[in-house]
């Protein structure tokens, strides 16, 4: 039953425009982002009966390049984590060329490689965040999981461009030169040499470790440079984004008050009740969590804070360098033992994204390839690390190494 | 004990900005309820605030004009509490890397001298939404208009330098008029486009220590503030006296009962830098660019004009007072008019009228051209004061010129002789027992007699040459 996989299906007849750059492509989005008249209620009761009143800009973009925006995605409350998230359902079974989904800490790129497909979180900053409903604004970006990567390069030639409605955004064309992801294919960057990051590396599973030496062994094979590389503070980043993830998660929320919109409280003696009791009634429990522990961090530990922005400024320099010495960072993208789906603590939550949150953490762009490293009968999904502000380069350098993989595959390798 | 007061301000400032401060609605509180609002100043969801350049030019102006330090780079953070006026939980403000720091301003203490007050920090802020309660009816009702919500604020905090009343008042005086010489901000406290809270603590006479402060808030003008803190010392004083802990806490003005009451303990929710809203990166080229932008300041100006135009310094003080009045009388005195007299004529008789018929420079009929033609039949005899007073009255309600308003109604002063004699000798004819006193030795009567002249020409006549007449006759 496609209803149970979304939550809102358009009806309205397929875009007119028929000679557009996405012109019979089809796309599903999570009920996070604005589609003016759709209901958004971003997996929250906070937001229950909620209409979005404009179009998002991604949402603009891909309406002018007349894609067809099927409906709106299950999602987690506010996008935090994948339990409950039917994206993959809807990968798998083939409804749409492209899903786009809000990459907080890696949920997009999770999607794609549950589903065994290509998953791609942007740059921070390459993608307007204007009307993405969002949690965490330092680290989430408009992320696309697709079949393949043509389709990917395809929807970041049409939403990836300046938007004097998030100042974030660097104005291309002026501060950066202007992305040509129509070149993707056309250009073939080569790809030479890959970090592997060392600290990530040790804490892998035997299991796991076995499955990613095998693919690494195998594009040592066809040529490439394979090396280990530091990021000495790797193994802080996910108490980084746990206490700075929290904090601002703390702060995003504090809009949904029941005042305005969304989910009220029946009754209550006085507007302080109110608030209390429809924050009460309307978080579910693993937000709320996260909520209480962000504040906790604002009222009464400021300073772990501080020192986890700190931490994050230097896994931001420890990233530079090492992506000055190689083409792209590699990774796992999964954990085999944790199940994104049923992660619903705030613990299982970030041992399901271990992997994917650094990217968040330091804004870089990163993709995640399919059937490269196969752990039993897991795909742990193959994750580039690329520089911030050259995503077609890194597409582009992503597709050349699944064609050498499947070279390799090829040769019995 | 004798115990010395130690008084610090915070003042917030409302800037003239044309629109808010993270989005494009316009900065006019006062139209209907709710009409100046979008989905960033409401904080809907997905709303990306966007901090307007014009908000940032305008902040730096100000706190150029108060001599603060520009900050080469600055933040916003989040003030985190929960109230109906607060759309999203937290109020957009600069609390860990402000716009400006240090600064100061120049008063004139109690005894006359000069005293320098410092600033502490000087930071940009959003206002918050109105909140109007309706407690009347069976179900009191709170309404939240949100026109002010994310409107454009500087916050002004200064460091303890203050001892008194006279110290404060004088303090928010010259920051009023300085930030208004910028254009802008109004700074009108009755208006609420300036807001102070005063901390204030005491301390033994002769100590450097600082004390537990105590902080009180609703004073709408300056007078009030210099009241709040006088009673506030007093308070203190008593309480010490009677060996009663001060606890720092927020207190609230009572004009009515001119007393503070407790208000509630002082609150201090967390600061976290904001996400959302990009860092401020000022370099050294726009800051000269903003500085270069500034007007010519009330102190230097005043200077200048004694110094240019001759007037005392008070003269020049006046003059200076506000930025609308020093060019005003500038203008006058460009066309040539003697700038003693324009500094005279608009103290005493061109504000007085400007009040009563409720101008502004702005909207002021008599302009600058017109009152110069006015000063100058003055200056030339061929008006006297009296007549002068008149012409002025009747350049605020017709459009003539001051010289056509002389001749339509006749005001042209009588400097004659022949003319002035006729009226002299009617005068000493009617007035015989005041011409036997004069003649007897009683100067003063003198007057008298001009006066009865002045009546019989209807008040055009050259008082000087009619005195001149007068005693020449009577010797």
């Amino acid at each position: 039953m496609q209803e149970t996989r979304y939550t809102y299906l358009d009806s309205s007849p397929s875009p007119a425009l028929t000679d557009g750059a996405l012109s019979g492509v089809s796309i599903a989005i999570q009920p996070n982002m604005s589609v003016r008249g759709w209901p958004t209620a971003a997996g929250s009761k906070a937001l229950e009966g909620f209409t979005a009143i404009y179009d998002a800009t991604v949402i603009e973009h891909l309406k002018h390049a007349g894609a067809h925006i099927k409906g709106s995605i299950r999602m987690s409350e506010l996008g935090f984590g994948l339990a409950g998230d039917t994206g993959a359902k809807v990968l798998h079974k083939g409804d749409v060329d492209c899903l786009l989904v809000t990459d907080t800490m890696g949920e997009a790129r999770m999607t794609a490689c549950v589903a065994g497909d290509f998953g791609f979180k942007p740059s921070y900053g390459m993608v307007s965040r204007f009307g993405l409903i969002g949690l965490i604004p330092s680290m989430e970006c408009c992320g696309i999981a697709a079949k393949n990567i043509k389709d990917i390069a395809g929807a970041m030639s049409v939403i990836a461009k300046s938007d004097s409605r998030d100042l974030s955004m660097p104005e291309f064309g002026a501060d950066l030169d202007i992305p040509r992801f129509d070149r993707v294919f056309e250009t073939r960057e080569r790809i030479r040499s890959c970090g592997v990051i060392k600290e990530c590396v040790d804490m892998l599973e035997i299991d796991e470790s076995k499955a990613f030496g095998a693919a690494m062994a195998r594009l040592a094979g066809r040529g490439l440079q394979i090396e280990e590389v530091h990021l000495k503070d790797f193994e802080l980043a996910r108490e980084v984004h746990n206490v700075i993830g929290a904090v601002e998660a703390s702060s995003s929320a504090g809009k949904y008050d029941g005042v305005r919109y969304g989910h009220r409280a029946a009754a209550a003696k006085n507007w302080n009740d109110m608030y209390m009791n429809s924050r009460a009634e309307s978080f579910g429990v693993l937000v709320k969590t996260y909520l209480f522990q962000g504040a906790y961090f604002q009222y009464e530990n400021y300073n772990a804070f501080v020192d986890a922005a700190r931490i994050r400024a230097r896994l931001l320099a420890q990233t530079e360098a090492a992506l000055e010495r190689f083409d792209v960072l590699v990774l796992p993208t999964r954990r085999a033992a944790f199940d994104p789906s049923s992660a619903h603590t705030i613990n299982t939550v970030y041992d399901v994204f271990s992997w994917t949150l650094i990217a968040n953490i330091t804004g870089h762009p990163a993709i995640t390839l399919p059937h490269m490293v196969a752990c039993g009968d897991t795909d742990l999904g193959l994750q580039l690390i690329g520089p911030r502000f050259q995503d077609e380069r890194l597409l582009s350098m992503a597709a050349r190494l699944a064609d050498l993989d499947r070279e390799a595959h090829h040769d019995g390798l | 004990m004798a115990y010395e007061a130690v008084i610090g301000l915070e003042i917030h400032v409302q800037l003239s900005c044309t629109t808010k401060m993270f989005c494009d609605c316009p900065n006019r509180p006062g139209d209907d309820p709710n009409t100046n609002i979008c989905p960033i100043c409401l904080w809907l969801p997905g709303a990306v605030p966007r901090f307007s350049l014009e908000t940032l030019e305008k902040a730096t102006l100000a706190c150029l004009a108060l001599n603060c330090d520009i900050q080469p780079q600055s933040a916003f953070d989040q003030k985190v509490y929960y109230y109906p006026d607060l759309p999203k939980g937290f109020q957009l403000s600069q609390h860990h890397m402000p716009l400006s720091r240090g600064g100061w301003v120049d008063i004139i203490d109690e005894n006359g001298k000069p005293k320098k007050l410092r600033l502490h920090h000087a930071h940009m802020e959003e206002d918050v939404a109105k909140l109007v309660h309706e407690t009347e009816g069976r179900t009191p009702i709170s309404l939240v208009d949100f026109n002010r919500a994310g409107t454009p604020l500087i916050e002004i905090v200064t460091e303890p330098d203050m001892r008194d009343p006279h110290d404060a008042m004088a303090f928010l005086k010259v920051l009023r008029t300085q930030l208004r010489y910028t254009g802008c901000a109004e700074c009108s406290m009755d208006q609420g486009t300036m807001r102070c809270d005063a901390n204030i603590s005491l301390r033994p006479h002769g100590s450097d220590q600082l004390n537990t402060k105590v902080e009180v808030k609703n004073m709408n003008s300056i007078q009030h503030v210099g009241n709040a803190i006088a009673y506030e010392i007093k308070r203190q004083t008593e309480s010490l006296k009677n060996n009663e802990p001060i606890v720092l806490h927020t207190r609230l003005w009572d004009p009515e009962k001119r007393i503070t009451t407790f208000m509630r303990g002082k609150f201090e929710g967390p600061c976290v830098p904001d996400p959302a809203v990009t860092q401020i990166l000022v370099t050294d080229e726009w800051q000269q660019k903003m500085a270069s932008k500034l007007p010519e300041m009330p102190h230097r100006k005043v200077n200048r004009f004694v110094r240019q135009y001759g007037l005392t310094h008070d003269e020049a003080a006046q003059m200076c007072s506000e930025r609308e009045l020093s060019e005003y009388f500038e203008a006058v005195v460009k066309l040539g008019a003697s700038p003693r007299t324009v500094a005279n004529w608009m103290a005493t008789q061109l504000l007085p009228a400007m009040k009563e018929h409720g101008h502004e420079f702005a909207t002021l009929p008599v302009t600058a051209k017109r009152f110069f033609g006015l000063i100058t039949m003055l200056e030339k005899n061929e008006i006297n004061s009296n007549s002068a007073r008149s012409v002025l009255t009747k350049l605020f309600e017709t459009a003539q010129s001051p010289e056509e308003i002389v001749d339509q109604f006749g005001f042209r002063q009588v400097s004659e002789t022949g003319a002035l004699r006729v009226i002299v000798d009617q005068v000493v004819s009617d007035n015989t027992s005041a011409v036997e006193n004069y003649k007897n030795g009683n100067k003063k009567s003198i007057g008298f007699l001009v006066g009865q002249a002045m009546k019989l020409s209807q008040g055009k006549a050259n008082p000087k040459r009619l005195q001149e007449i007068l005693k020449e006759k009577l010797a």
